[in-house]
């Protein structure tokens, strides 16, 4: 209900906007009555935008009807009986009849008399060649409050009888008395110590921390404490975890596989500390946009923490399945629509598609944002189709990081080379694995069906017993070919051997393959084998083989080497030279042979072959013929001869049996130590950014990727002066990016951060819509107020925590949380802060606090999560990621979960991490208090908070006191303190009539008594 | 007829607890605010013809031409040639094969309706549905159509369909949530599919998992209520006094009110999940083995007894993100799944109406997307993703039972009139349930959102 209210009060106020943005009433009448009416009936025909301009008449601009079309001005303003578009609209007989009836004809009645009733009135038409901004024009761009510089604002030299404390006080106070409103008295000690320590650490404050604040007298007791807090650890865990609402933390990816990402919490983790440590804020936002870049030219002790910041581009929610830029729009998407909410309080994202409807945003500003993230690399952090991470970057300074990936490859180098070794003792012991094994699996895949792995196929392509090759001088005679129907040029059969193949100097490498075309075929088509390394990546060599002709590709031509009958079984034998980049060989049946030598191989050939290919790109025009493949086989020793066979493979000997099996031994386990090595890093390295390759980006029509329009430079957005990137930039164009942020744009990031403060001690920001500044926000309650708080906050260099101290010593936060009829007739929302506002725990302010009070508590950083081993990742959007881990560390490090969210923190309204949360909203449902009343957790916690308070000295009634002041920071009143002593005699008694945990039943009734008090409402809230 | 709602929570607690928090502030809050209470029931824009909805969803994509979709043309054709303009995610022009339906067809009830050997209950209850065979959608991948089907937007973070209607008409029964979701295992997009999002959390779908813990913290944890009833009293106590000290408002108060429906719930829900009272006769009905605790004869019976008790929104999922209708491999696979929903939904539809609540019982069954016609292979024994075209029902309140609407092309690939989309089939169901959806509007992030963003037609031809 309170987000009714909330909502209610947004319309309100954005009504009061509208009207002050546009401030003409002519300009409104234009905008509600005319612009919809030529938008939807004239312009079609009528727009200099669009190029159609029937008659010459353009409708679209001012300029347009002053001009008007081949019959003169479409509009006298001021006279519309004068006016050409007045009788066209009325469909005077002796002109044009607008619009005309096969476009939905005459306008209303009403719409006339609309039209009419503007040109009286003067046409007024704000659509003037004044230049626009997207939605605003430049204007009232210019003048819009929040994009002003900064001034000092004087503060209110009243004395308001000596009330105010600070400066916050008067400026709260002036504005209390212009509304008859007169502030709660302050609030006593105890509630206050409470509610600094909740909102400052995000935990209760001790009976010590209470009682050594009762006990100071001094005036700058609660000084003392704030000082205290704020030096704390804890608090960095409480005011970090708000910045990651607004930087959408999770610890998973996101995409629908989900994937979990190590790395994240490295992130978290940054935040705690910057926090912690009073990180400059402008600093903060710089490192979080250009960590990786700052990092390479400072000092190499903050090397890892600078790249670590980059998270905060990183960490949004993924879409990509792969490492590819396919879905890159939307992760880009995310990403701009944070930096804009977060740091700016913009929404620059709604300027994807189009210009912003409102806000002064075009889409080269989106786009020229787009091409800074572009140029950026991105961490991929495993996806369905690609299962692995990819592109982290390191936390070494790259001359380490190089050698360490030197490092790394080495170790792999030996590993292939120990497993090489003993693949090759194995083939020599075994002779059916010869040249790759017989056909290189042929013989063991299954008749009628595609080959399937190791082979890969694509189109219609069948292993068959029909497609065997006769010929046995190099693999002995199998049981199955495959045959490749008739198929799309792609098509086809792939096979990549798992060694690279690369000539030794003298040496050579020897390929052979068994191929015909069937009888009846007719097509004209030819197909190809290719030799090189990956898929046309590195080509080697081709042949190209139709039904009728064998061709290889001799340097730049086909060259034909014989003709073929089809029906008939050939067999090909190539050597290929890598010294000399020529190849030669043999091709025909037995008794039939065609010699080839000295062909060229295209010289950009880097030497290396892996990948086999027969697909129907051959030298041919039309389909590819039916075909048969069989006996392929690569190797770096030379063939037999055709016609030498048939071979008989040796079967292997006890011994070589023996030996064999010990190879297998060894090869599983150097594979495995190979993958093992492989997945892990060569260092540490973090879920950030580095700089990619520099690109501009073009825009992208309605925001679709493959509507690519003009390209626009990198820049920042106009409003801040449209920076571009220098000439001499070489980078992606972060690093000025993070400069533009925090100089171009200073005032407008200090006053949104300032706000954002604010709103997280009193529950409502002077700006209620903290992540939207723009015209659609709601104004600031306070503007003088916002302005001198952003303004000290950049002269007390941004420290975050000066800020802190100013807001928490100022006597407007330290008032009651009590309400007076009166006041609240006048207020209701307490916009005015004429107390406080009472808040409620929030999710991890209720577990931590839970845990706390109970003893259990752990308050270590927690580094890891127990995801499972990435070398088993095999996540897709059938088999998501999903893991709850139980932890008593604080709740910020709680796995964060963007798919299926953690149950707790959903329950109890944590920030939805696929986006970035301006302010939670806090609800009270059934399904929370069933979490209160029955889940282990709750229970865990008050045994032990039982335990804990069992184990104290003193009576019942001392213990009773404790325990209310521990939950609640207060000292129970006679009543309630009696009642709870009443209800653990109570409790106890019925356990020992029911016979339930005899001898225990003092332990359960005090559980209970605890249960009762954490779930009060003096525990889950705070005055 | 409508079961009469059980006693009030207020009015149980009062007789069971001693009412505990029976304030005058209580009692001043209904009169004050009882309207803003986000799940007290208030009425729509219009008339509804429906108050409940029962929304059957089957992951995967189920065929819409092996099931509600006769295409005689497609079994003659078998084999044949033909160019289609969308392919594995890609559109261009392709040579496929047409490829036959496994199961042959009927022709059900008075109405005639074809429907094929894969539902022959569901034929049986044929004049009840009305059959929509021109349906489709934006997207051919599992997690978009599933976010479509269910929030409106493919791509961003949106509220749950179920989670709009309970923002937009509150709920009848306070110990129950308004929006309940019964699925074995979650559907692609997770718990996406039945988030709140930006919508106050109250009105979220609150996951059901069907076997012995089907709600969570549902059951409590002392060894008998009355320990737990001393305990809520006590806290009962402090809280008023809390409350009397502090002057009204209305997050304490809030909670206070949670503790009471929360205990209600602990008595309710799991009464509302107990099938023991069932008889032998409605457990065959729905196709259940006496004692079952899963099963989708187990949903559907949940269903009808969560809509006697006012839940607003109850949605069912058959199945996962995995072994699923998605029969890439081999369509043999529908014929299990089909066999497991089958029986269970036609007697969920006979039994609503025997009790009289079919008539406000607005039931949809949908899915992601159909699947293709043809094939690359002509003996390939599975088909492919197909949104252009496929099939889903709808059944009682306020729908026209008994009809077809919308027809595909003569082998199903494309609509060719009655198109409904996504859009269209939310903007029908709110209007039944006596919603505009055009006006059913929350402000976020400074505009304001609906569930069909800015399209969406009332499919009125289907209207009773």
């Amino acid at each position: 209900m309170i987000r009714q209210w909330i909502s209610l009060s947004v319309c309100v106020v954005l009504q009061c906007v509208c009207v002050s943005a546009s401030p003409q009433s002519d300009a409104e009448y234009f905008e509600n009555h005319i612009r919809p009416l030529l938008v939807e009936r004239c312009q079609g025909c009528h727009c200099s935008s669009t190029g159609k301009t029937s008659g010459g008449l353009a409708l679209d601009t001012r300029a347009g009807w002053e001009k008007g079309g081949d019959s003169g001005p479409a509009i006298v303003p001021g006279k519309p009986q004068e006016s050409l578009l007045v009788k066209a609209i009325h469909y005077e007989e002796d002109g044009p009849q607008m619009p005309p009836q096969e476009k939905g004809g005459k306008l209303s009645k009403e719409q006339i008399e609309a039209v009419v009733e503007w040109i009286r009135q003067g046409a007024i038409d704000p659509r003037s060649m004044e230049k626009t901004i997207g939605g605003m024009t430049a204007n009232q761009a210019e003048r819009w409050w929040a994009f002003l510089p900064l001034v000092k604002t004087a503060v209110p030299e009243a004395d308001f009888a000596g009330w105010p404390r600070g400066e916050i006080d008067r400026f709260i106070r002036l504005e209390q008395e212009k509304r008859g409103l007169s502030p709660m008295p302050d609030a006593d000690k105890r509630t206050l110590v409470r509610r600094v320590t909740l909102d400052l650490t995000g935990l209760p404050p001790t009976q010590e921390d209470i009682a050594a604040y009762l006990s100071d007298e001094s005036s700058e007791a609660f000084a003392k404490i704030v000082d205290r807090l704020l030096a704390s650890p804890e608090y960095g865990v409480r005011w970090g975890r708000h910045w990651l609402d607004v930087a959408r933390y999770a610890d998973t990816a996101g995409d629908g596989a989900d994937y979990p990402v190590r790395e994240a919490g490295l992130y978290r983790n940054w935040v705690v500390s910057a926090f912690n440590s009073d990180q400059p804020f402008d600093d903060f936002v710089r490192e979080q946009i250009a960590g990786d870049i700052l990092a390479e030219q400072g000092s190499i002790e903050d090397y890892a923490r600078r790249v670590t910041a980059t998270g905060f581009l990183a960490i949004g929610k993924r879409y990509g399945y792969s490492p590819t830029p396919a879905y890159q729009h939307l992760d880009f998407a995310d990403a701009i629509d944070s930096i804009g909410r977060s740091l700016l309080g913009l929404s620059i994202g709604c300027a994807r598609c189009h210009d912003h409807k409102y806000d002064p945003i075009s889409m080269a500003d989106y786009y020229g944002l787009y091409g800074i993230l572009q140029s950026t690399q991105w961490s991929f952090p495993g996806g369905e189709e690609h299962k692995r991470p990819a592109h982290f970057p390191g936390l070494v300074i790259p001359a380490e990081a190089a050698r360490l990936d030197q490092q790394k490859a080495e170790q792999l180098a030996s590993f292939d080379a120990d497993i090489a070794k003993l693949k090759q003792e194995k083939a020599s012991l075994d002779g059916r694995l010869c040249a790759g094994g017989i056909d290189l699996g042929f013989e063991s895949q299954s008749l009628e069906a595609p080959p399937a792995a190791p082979w890969l196929s694509q189109g219609p392509n069948k292993v068959i017993a029909d497609a065997q090759s006769p010929f046995s001088h190099i693999h002995p005679t199998g049981m199955r070919g495959v045959r490749m129907g008739v198929g799309k040029p792609n098509d086809g059969v792939r096979y990549v051997f798992d060694q690279k193949i690369r000539a030794q100097p003298g040496g050579h490498i020897h390929f052979t393959i068994d191929f015909r075309t069937l009888a009846e075929a007719t097509e004209t088509g030819a197909f190809r084998f290719y030799l090189g390394r990956g898929v046309i990546e590195s080509l080697a060599l081709e042949c190209s083989i139709s039904s009728r002709e064998c061709a290889v590709r001799d340097g730049a031509a086909w060259k034909v080497l014989r003709k073929l009958e089809p029906g008939t079984w050939y067999t090909l034998r190539v050597s290929i030279d890598s010294d000399t980049k020529t190849f030669s060989g043999v091709v025909g049946v037995t008794g039939d042979l065609t010699d080839f030598r000295g062909c060229t191989l295209p010289p950009a050939w880097d030497g290396v072959i892996d990948t086999f290919i027969c697909d129907g790109i051959g030298h041919g025009d039309g389909s590819t013929p039916i075909h048969d493949l069989d006996n392929v086989g690569l190797t770096q020793e030379p063939f037999a001869e055709p016609g030498s066979g048939p071979i008989v493979l040796p079967l292997p000997g006890v011994d070589a049996k023996q030996r064999i099996a010990s190879i297998d031994g060894a090869l599983w386990e150097k594979t495995k130590q190979r993958e093992v090595r492989s997945a892990a890093s060569a260092y540490r390295v973090a879920y950030g950014v580095s700089e990619g390759k520099p690109m501009n980006a073009r825009i992208q029509k309605r925001g679709e990727p493959e509507q690519l329009a003009e390209e626009v430079p990198r820049r920042y957005l106009e409003i801040f002066g449209g920076d571009r990137l220098p000439e001499t930039s070489y980078g992606s164009g972060r690093l000025e990016l993070a400069d533009w942020i925090t100089r171009r744009s200073q005032h407008l990031l200090a006053r949104v951060f300032v706000n954002r403060v604010w709103q997280w001690h009193f529950g409502r920001g002077l700006v209620g819509t903290s992540s939207d500044f723009g015209s659609r926000g709601e104004m600031p309650t306070h503007p003088e107020l916002l302005e001198w708080l952003a303004l000290k906050f950049i002269e007390s260099g941004w420290s975050v925590k000066s800020l802190h101290r100013t807001i928490v010593l100022s006597r407007t936060y330290q008032l009651s949380s009590n309400s007076v009829a009166e006041m609240d007739a006048i207020d209701p929302e307490n916009i005015q802060l004429w107390r406080y506002t009472r808040r409620q725990l929030d999710a991890e302010s209720i577990r931590d606090s839970m845990l706390s009070v109970s003893g259990l508590l752990n308050r270590e950083v927690l580094c890891e999560h127990p995801f499972p081993d990435v070398t088993t990742w095999g996540f897709t959007i059938h088999q998501p990621f999903f893991a709850e881990y139980e932890s008593n560390h604080r709740s910020i490090y709680l796995m964060v979960q963007r798919n299926r969210r953690h149950p707790f923190l959903a329950l109890f309204d944590a920030a939805d991490p696929n986006q970035s949360i301006a302010q939670r909203l806090p609800t009270t449902t059934p399904t929370q208090t069933l979490y209160l009343m029955n889940s282990p957790f709750v229970h865990q916690q008050s045994d032990a908070f039982a335990a804990r308070l069992l184990g104290m000295s003193g009576g019942d009634q001392e213990r009773v006191t404790r325990a209310f002041e521990m939950t609640t920071g207060k000292i129970p009143a006679d009543a309630d303190r009696d009642e709870c002593l009443q209800f653990v005699e109570k409790y106890s008694q019925s356990l020992l009539e029911r016979n339930i945990a005899p001898a225990h039943e003092r332990d359960l009734a005090w559980a209970a008594l605890s249960r009762v008090l954490m779930t009060s409402n003096g525990f889950l809230s705070v005055d | 007829m409508r079961m009469p709602l059980p006693m009030s929570r207020r009015e149980w607690f009062h007789r069971s607890s001693g009412g505990f928090a029976a304030t005058a502030f209580a009692a001043l809050w209904n009169q004050v605010v009882g309207a803003a209470d986000p799940l007290a029931p208030h009425a729509g824009h219009f008339p509804a013809h429906a108050d409940n909805i029962i929304f059957i969803y089957s992951t995967g994509g189920v065929s819409h031409v092996d099931t509600f979709d006769y295409k005689p043309h497609l079994f003659a054709d078998h084999g044949k040639k033909i160019n289609a303009s969308r392919w594995l995610n890609k559109s261009g022009s392709f040579e496929r094969f047409l490829i036959r339906p496994r199961w042959s067809f009927k022709q059900y009830g008075q109405s005639g309706t074809w429907v094929s050997d894969l539902f022959p209950h569901v034929g049986g209850v044929v004049d009840d549905l009305c059959v929509l065979n021109a349906m489709h959608c934006e997207s051919d991948g599992h997690d978009k159509a599933t976010l479509a089907a269910h929030t409106g937007s493919a791509q961003f973070a949106r509220p749950s369909v179920g989670s709009w209607v309970s923002y937009g008409l509150g709920t009848e029964n306070q110990n129950l949530p308004s929006f309940m979701v019964i699925a074995p295992a979650a559907p692609y997009a997770g718990a996406q599919t039945w988030a709140n999002d930006f919508l106050p959390a109250c009105h979220q779908g609150t996951h059901v998992v069907p076997g012995k813990e089907p709600l969570p913290n549902v059951k409590p944890r002392v060894p008998v209520i009355e320990l737990q009833k001393m305990e809520l009293d006590l806290l009962g106590r402090l809280n008023r006094r809390h409350l009397d000290q502090r002057g009204a408002d209305f997050a304490l108060d809030a909670r206070v009110r949670s503790f009471e429906t929360a205990f209600g719930m602990q008595r309710e829900a799991p009464e509302a999940l107990d099938l023991s009272h069932e008889t032998q006769e409605t457990m065959n009905l729905y196709a259940l083995e006496p004692g079952a605790t899963s099963g989708f004869g187990w949903q559907c019976l949940v269903a009808r007894r969560l809509v006697e008790r006012g839940v607003r929104c109850v949605e069912l999922i058959d199945v996962g993100s995995s072994s699923n209708w998605d029969s890439h491999g081999n369509m043999g696979d529908h014929e299990r799944l089909a066999k497991a929903i089958d029986q269970p939904i036609a007697g969920l539809i006979t039994d609503l109406k025997r009790r009289g609540l079919l008539e406000r019982t607005l039931v949809v069954w949908t899915t992601e997307f159909g699947r293709t016609p043809f094939h690359q292979d002509p003996n390939h024994a599975g088909r492919e993703h197909h949104n252009l075209c496929f099939s889903s029902w709808m059944a009682g309140g306020g729908v026209r039972g008994g009809m077809v609407h919308g027809h595909s092309d003569e082998h199903g690939i494309l609509p060719s009139d009655g198109l409904v989309h996504t859009h269209d089939l939310h903007a029908t169901m709110l209007h039944l349930m006596g919603i505009d959806h055009e006006r059913l509007t929350y402000r976020h992030a400074g505009r304001d959102y609906r569930l069909t963003d800015v399209a969406g037609r009332v499919v009125r031809e289907i209207l009773l």
